[in-house]
């Protein structure tokens, strides 16, 4: 019978966030962590290049048999009705918008993310907490708040960040879509009634604030105007150096 | 201004470190004048909520509805503007919650992180402007009832104040106590059943629902306490006649606003709930 007494609960929750408090050592392979799986996440900016190369790691594991698990920001089908409504309508303030951002992760997270962690899978992930540390700081919330927040998510084992120039990044954008949209351009802090240079000021802002987390949060940088190929080899090259990938192997069958 | 029981409780002497103890108060005092827990929201300047905001507090069967309806008419009887609050009543996601709670799809951290969305849309886009525009507004619940439900599902106090601190601090919050097993009688007579939520049976802990509902309650009691002691609630014995507890109620907001007289029978629109 599971009796959740207030007194458990403050260290079950204190504990997920002593081990985002404590600076985790160098490794070269998976870190002590409450779980046998592992964590990949990429981050950057729109047009950096992230979700291209995720999802060509993606498929050189799929293809490889690997135990993973991918999963996108802002997917939850849970919550995706109030975020639909919230974006067509503009209803979403600063702080709205980060909330029904935190609630469709902490499905991700309850439902798919932990479980398979601790079920041993390689779970990717598209976008993690530093969007929201990026993003949701750019409109106004305070850090230390975000940081509350989302002091519940297991760190990463790895977190590749890419990085382009902001020209690069926002012509990638700009020319592969007809219209920016409200809240992706950053309408709602009323920096310019011009989207693209609105969109422009706003994934500045994001960009910046990346790049403080570089440090703080042991980013692996990688250079998003590499040519695409090349890029991949070095992720690849980077994953394996840092986590121990015959963990996540397909079985072989005793001949 | 008095704000609670508790924090006008004497500082009992002899600790040895009386100055300490004065210093905790004076800061303990300061930041209950402040408007808000922590920083304030985004791009709200606090000077400009020239309203009143009032919570009442309690759980279901503490007789929380009927007050707030008595007192919506008693303070437009004086001349006072109202706005209400509540949970689940945001248009963002009030709606979605509901579906959520019928599925029983939903785990602790989600349901915790929609209800506290859809607690700032309505702060955000409802209660805050009627503020600035000097409304009274009566909260059917606030952030209290969210952070309890959560802790007892074993989530931080620490983590859930923290979210909470961007909100609004009330300027007057009632906590209107009952114990479990009168809360079970009044919500039976009401509704003829208990609900899936307010049993907790999300926590397994009886399979019986009378035993289910009393340990739930009292875990969320338990809660109470601990967060009147924190921020200064003023406890009213839930358990009172209807008529009792309004009288205290309006004594105590009539003082807040500077209301003379406290009269106040119902109109025949409200006269079924006055006993």
């Amino acid at each position: 019978m599971a009796t959740a007494t207030p007194e458990i609960a403050t260290t079950e929750i204190s504990a997920s966030e002593s081990t985002t408090a404590q600076a985790a050592p160098e490794r070269a392979l998976v870190a002590k962590r409450p779980y046998p799986g592992a964590l990949v996440v990429v981050e950057g900016i729109d047009g950096s290049g992230k979700s291209t190369q995720l999802y060509l790691l993606k498929r050189w594991l799929e293809i490889g048999g690997y135990r993973i698990h991918f999963t996108e920001w802002n997917s939850s089908p849970l919550v995706k009705s109030a975020t639909r409504r919230g974006k067509q309508r503009r209803l979403l303030t600063p702080t709205t918008f980060s909330l029904l951002h935190a609630a469709d992760f902490a499905d991700r997270w309850e439902r798919q993310i932990m479980p398979l962690l601790q079920g041993g899978y390689l779970v990717l992930a598209d976008r993690y907490i530093y969007t929201a540390f990026a993003r949701d700081a750019a409109r106004g919330c305070s850090p230390h708040w975000l940081r509350n927040l989302y002091s519940f998510a297991p760190i990463p084992d790895i977190t590749f960040y890419f990085r382009a120039p902001l020209d690069v990044a926002v012509t990638r954008i700009i020319a592969g879509r007809p219209k920016l949209k409200y809240y992706e351009a950053g309408m709602d802090l009323g920096i310019s009634l011009d989207r693209t240079e609105s969109f422009r000021i706003f994934q500045e802002k994001i960009l910046n604030n990346y790049d403080q987390m570089v440090e703080t949060d042991r980013f692996v940088l990688m250079d998003g105007t590499m040519r695409v190929n090349k890029l991949q080899k070095l992720m690849r090259q980077l994953l394996g150096e840092r986590i121990d990938l015959a963990h996540f192997a397909p079985k072989r069958k005793r001949k | 201004m008095k704000r609670s029981r508790a924090n006008s409780a004497p500082v009992a002497p002899g600790n040895g470190r009386p100055a300490k103890r004065a210093k905790k108060r004076l800061k303990a005092q300061a930041d209950r004048d402040s408007r808000f827990y922590g920083n304030p929201l985004p791009g709200v300047k606090p000077e400009e909520l020239s309203g009143n905001l009032i919570v009442v507090e309690g759980t279901d069967g503490s007789g929380r509805s009927t007050q707030i309806s008595l007192l919506t008419e008693w303070l437009e009887g004086e001349g006072f503007a109202v706005e209400t609050m509540g949970l689940r009543r945001s248009f963002l996601v009030g709606e979605d919650i509901d579906g959520l709670l019928a599925e029983n799809a939903v785990t602790r951290m989600t349901l915790a992180l929609m209800y506290s969305t859809d607690f700032f849309d309505q702060l955000e886009r409802r209660i805050l402007p009627a503020l600035r525009s000097g409304l009274i507004v009566l909260a059917d619940r606030y952030i209290f009832t969210l952070i309890a439900r959560a802790a007892v599902r074993g989530i931080g106090r620490d983590y859930l104040h923290g979210i909470y601190e961007i909100a609004l601090r009330p300027d007057l919050t009632f906590w209107l106590n009952v114990r479990p097993e009168v809360a079970f009688d009044r919500e039976f007579k009401k509704s003829q059943t208990i609900s899936y939520w307010e049993s907790g049976r999300d926590m397994s802990l009886s399979n019986d629902l009378f035993q289910s509902f009393i340990r739930y309650q009292s875990m969320i009691k338990r809660e109470f306490e601990y967060l009147s002691k924190r921020h200064g609630f003023i406890e009213l014995d839930g358990e009172g006649s209807v008529s009792d507890v309004n009288r205290l109620l309006r004594t105590r907001i009539a003082s807040q606003l500077g209301i003379r007289g406290t009269y106040y029978k119902p109109s025949h629109a409200l006269a079924h709930l006055w006993h």
